[in-house]
C-alpha cells in the first residue's frame, strides 16, 4: 500500500459501469482490481488489504452491504462506497451504519465519482494516522506504567527507608523499609507524619518547613531507636524540588547503622583500654618520683635507687606497649607493604633463640630443637615473621620456670609448615585459655605479678598468623607448661583464589590434628 | 581526727605492686595502719582474717571488675556491711569507662561508698572517710 498509487477494489456485476470505472480510476493514477459478483468481492477485499472500496447495493448473490461488512470486519480501515441506482434515505442509512463511507448514486460522473474517491482516500489517511496515535499513546503509557513499576521495585527492593513527605509534612511516599526501620505497623498515604516520627527527625524535617528556610542541603543525624531491640539508624533529609526550584516536599532516607556502632563502640573500648593501659605505667613513674621528692616521707637512699630502677622497668614496659600499639596499628591499617619473599623458617627460628639468649642463659633454659629434613621454603614477609617467632619464644622465656626447657620442633603437615612450641612454664587455667588472645588480657596470678608484659603479645601473634590463613592451637596446663602449634600455609593464596582457597583451608585447619 | 578514732587499720588492694607499695606509704604517712593484697582473691581471704576498718580496692584486677565482686562480698559480709569501702581506678569518666555511684541504677548495682581516682589523693581519701561517718 503505497501513499502515490491507492489500491481501489471495484465490486459490482454490470459489467459496463465495472469496465468503465476501473478504466477511468486507471487512468487518474489508482491501482484497481475489479470483482463481477459479490463473493469475488469479499474473497478479493478480504484476502488483502485495499485503501477503498466501491460496490455495488444490489447483486444477485451476496448483497452490497454483506460485502461491506465482510471486508470491514477484516480491515476496517478500509474505506468503502455503497453505489447503487436504488437510492433511498434508508438504504443510505443503514450503509452508513455498517460502516460504509459515503454513497454513490448511479449513474455517476466522473468527475462526481473521483472527487469522492478523493475525499475518501483523505479520510482513509487520517483514520490511519489517528490510528498510529493511538497505538503510539498506549505504549507510551503502557512504558509509564512499566517505568513506575520498575521504580516502585527498585524502591521496595532496597534495603534503605524511603519516606516522601509534602510541605505540609503529610506522606507522600513512604518504602517498606522505612516502616521496619521506624517500627511502624503502618503508615498511610496522605497521613499527617511529623508528630509520629523520631523527634530528631521531625525538626530535621521542620526547619525545611519553615518560610525562610535554606533547603539547598541535606541534613543528617544519626537516632537509637528501641522498638524490639536496640537499633541506630541514620536519617538523611534532603529537599525535593520542582523543576522550578521550589520547595515540594522532603525525602529522607533512613539506613541501619546498628553494626556500624558497635563497631564504633569496640574501637572506642579498644581506645579507652589504650589509654588505661598508658597510664598505669605513667602512674607508677610519676608515684615514685613524688616519694623521692617528698622528703616527708623520708625514703632512704637504696630505697630511692630501687624506686628509680622500678621506674626504668615500668619505663620499658610502656615503651613495648607503644612499640606493640604501633605493630598493631600498622597491621590494621595496612600501611606497610609486605614484602613476601621465599623465607627459611630453621633460619628465623634459630636466629630469634639467639637474639634472645641472654634471657634463655639467665634462667637456665635448655632449648631442643627439631628440625624434620627437606623443609620447603616459606612465602612470607621476613619482619612478620620474626615477629611472631619472637613474641611466642620471649613468652615461653618469660613464663617458664629456672631451669625449664623449650622444645621446637618443625615439620611439614600435608599443605602447612607445622611448628610446635613446648616450654615448662607456668602453664593456664582453663579460663584463661579463652581469652589468651584479646588484647591487653594478661594471666594474673602469683606467679605473673613480678613479670611485665604489653598484654598485646599473642594478640599480635594472631593477627599475623591469621592474615597468613594460618592457624594457632594452644595446650596448656596450669603450672605444667604451655604448647603452641602454628599451622602457616606453604603457599600463599593469590588474591583471586582467596575465596576458594580459604574454604579449604578452614577445612583442613578444622580438623583435629 | 574522727576518722582515726574509727579508722586504724585499712585493706589495700592493687595488682600493680608500684603503686601498691607507694599508697601504702602515703596512707601510713597519715597515721593509718595498711596491709596489702595484690589480687582480688587474695584480698577476700585478707579481709576475713584481718577485719580492717575500711577497704581501697583497685578494679581491675585479674578481671575486669575484680574490684566490684570483691566490694560486694565485703558488703554483703557481717563485718563490711559497716565500714568504709571504695574503689580506687584509673578506669572512670576521663579514660571514656563510664560509671561512678551517683545514679539509683549505679547505686544499685555498685556496692561501694564511692570510687576514687588514681593516683590517690590522701585529702580526698580523707574527707571521703570522714563524710561516711557524719552520714
Amino acid at each position: 500500500m503505497q501513499n502515490s498509487k491507492p489500491h481501489i477494489l471495484i465490486v459490482d456485476d454490470e459489467k459496463g459501469l465495472r469496465v468503465g470505472t476501473h478504466r477511468l480510476l486507471e487512468s487518474e493514477g489508482y491501482i484497481v482490481q475489479s470483482a463481477e459478483n459479490g463473493l469475488t468481492g469479499i474473497k478479493y477485499g478480504t484476502e488483502r488489504e485495499f485503501d477503498l472500496a466501491i460496490i455495488d447495493l444490489k447483486m444477485p448473490d451476496v448483497d452490497g452491504l454483506e460485502v461491506l461488512q465482510k471486508i470491514k470486519k477484516v480491515f476496517p480501515f478500509t474505506v468503502c462506497f455503497i453505489a447503487t441506482a436504488f437510492a433511498s434515505y434508508d438504504t443510505a442509512i443503514e450503509a452508513t451504519r455498517i460502516g460504509a463511507y459515503g454513497y454513490i448514486p448511479k449513474p455517476f460522473t466522473p468527475e462526481e465519482l473521483i472527487y469522492q474517491i478523493e475525499k475518501g482516500y483523505k479520510h482513509r489517511k487520517l483514520l490511519l494516522e489517528s490510528e498510529r496515535l493511538k497505538k503510539e499513546k498506549e505504549e507510551s503509557l503502557l512504558e509509564i506504567a512499566s517505568e513506575k513499576s520498575r521504580l516502585k521495585t527498585i524502591l521496595e527492593s532496597i534495603s534503605d527507608g524511603v519516606l516522601v513527605v509534602n510541605k505540609s509534612g503529610e506522606v507522600v511516599y513512604y518504602n517498606n523499609a522505612s516502616l521496619k526501620l521506624l517500627g511502624f505497623d503502618e503508615i498511610k498515604i496522605g497521613q499527617q507524619i511529623l508528630g509520629n516520627l523520631p523527634e530528631e527527625i521531625n525538626e530535621k524535617i521542620n526547619r525545611y518547613l519553615q518560610p525562610d528556610s535554606v533547603v539547598n542541603k541535606s541534613r543528617t543525624v544519626q537516632i537509637e531507636l528501641n522498638h524490639n531491640s536496640q537499633v541506630f539508624i541514620e536519617a538523611v533529609c534532603s529537599p525535593v524540588l520542582h523543576t522550578d526550584g521550589s520547595f515540594a516536599g522532603v525525602v529522607i532516607v533512613l539506613k541501619n547503622i546498628t553494626e556500624f556502632k558497635k563497631i564504633e563502640f569496640i574501637k572506642n573500648q579498644f581506645v579507652s583500654m589504650v589509654a588505661h593501659e598508658l597510664k598505669a605505667p605513667v602512674a607508677a613513674v610519676s608515684g615514685f618520683i613524688k616519694l623521692i621528692l617528698d622528703k616527708s616521707f623520708n625514703i632512704s637512699n637504696e630505697q630511692q635507687e630501687d624506686y628509680l630502677r622500678r621506674s626504668g622497668v615500668r619505663l620499658n614496659g610502656l615503651l613495648d606497649l607503644v612499640n606493640d600499639l604501633l605493630d598493631i596499628s600498622r597491621m590494621e591499617t595496612k600501611t606497610k607493604q609486605r614484602e613476601i619473599e621465599d623465607l627459611d623458617i630453621k633460619e628465623i627460628i634459630l636466629n630469634t633463640l639467639q637474639f634472645l639468649e641472654i634471657d634463655i642463659k639467665n634462667k637456665n633454659i635448655k632449648v631442643d630443637i627439631n628440625f624434620e629434613d627437606n623443609i620447603p621454603s616459606l612465602k612470607a614477609d621476613q619482619n612478620e615473621i620474626t615477629r611472631l617467632f619472637t613474641n611466642i619464644f620471649s613468652n615461653a622465656i618469660k613464663y617458664n620456670r629456672t631451669d625449664g626447657s623449650i622444645k621446637v620442633s618443625l615439620s611439614i603437615d600435608k599443605n602447612y609448615l607445622k611448628i610446635k612450641i613446648s616450654d615448662t612454664g607456668i602453664g593456664m587455667r582453663p579460663e584463661d585459655k579463652d581469652r589468651m588472645f584479646n588484647e591487653f588480657f594478661r594471666a594474673k596470678n602469683k606467679f605473673t605479678q613480678n613479670i611485665s608484659g604489653t598484654g598485646l603479645g599473642l594478640s599480635i601473634v594472631k593477627r599475623i598468623i591469621d592474615s597468613y590463613y594460618g592457624k594457632i592451637d594452644v595446650e596448656s596446663e596450669y603450672n605444667v607448661g604451655s604448647t603452641f602449634t602454628i599451622y602457616l600455609p606453604i603457599i600463599l593464596p593469590q588474591a583471586g583464589e582467596l575465596t576458594t582457597n580459604y574454604v579449604g583451608v578452614q577445612n583442613v585447619t578444622n580438623r583435629n590434628y | 581526727m574522727a576518722v582515726h578514732e574509727k579508722i586504724k587499720l585499712i585493706l589495700l588492694v592493687d595488682d600493680d605492686i608500684d603503686l601498691l607499695e607507694q599508697n601504702k606509704i602515703i596512707i601510713e604517712s597519715k597515721g593509718f595502719k595498711v596491709i596489702t593484697a595484690e589480687s582480688g582473691e587474695e584480698a577476700w581471704k585478707t579481709f576475713q582474717e584481718i577485719k580492717p576498718d575500711a577497704v581501697i580496692a583497685d578494679l581491675i584486677m585479674e578481671h575486669h571488675d575484680s574490684g566490684f565482686v570483691l566490694c560486694h562480698k565485703i558488703k554483703r559480709s557481717e563485718h563490711g556491711k559497716n565500714i568504709p569501702t571504695y574503689i580506687l581506678t584509673s578506669a572512670t569518666y576521663d579514660t571514656g569507662f563510664k560509671f561512678g555511684v551517683t545514679t539509683k541504677e549505679e547505686k544499685e548495682w555498685i556496692k561501694c561508698d564511692g570510687i576514687l581516682n588514681k593516683p590517690v589523693v590522701i585529702d580526698e581519701l580523707l574527707s571521703k572517710m570522714e563524710s561516711y561517718y557524719e552520714n
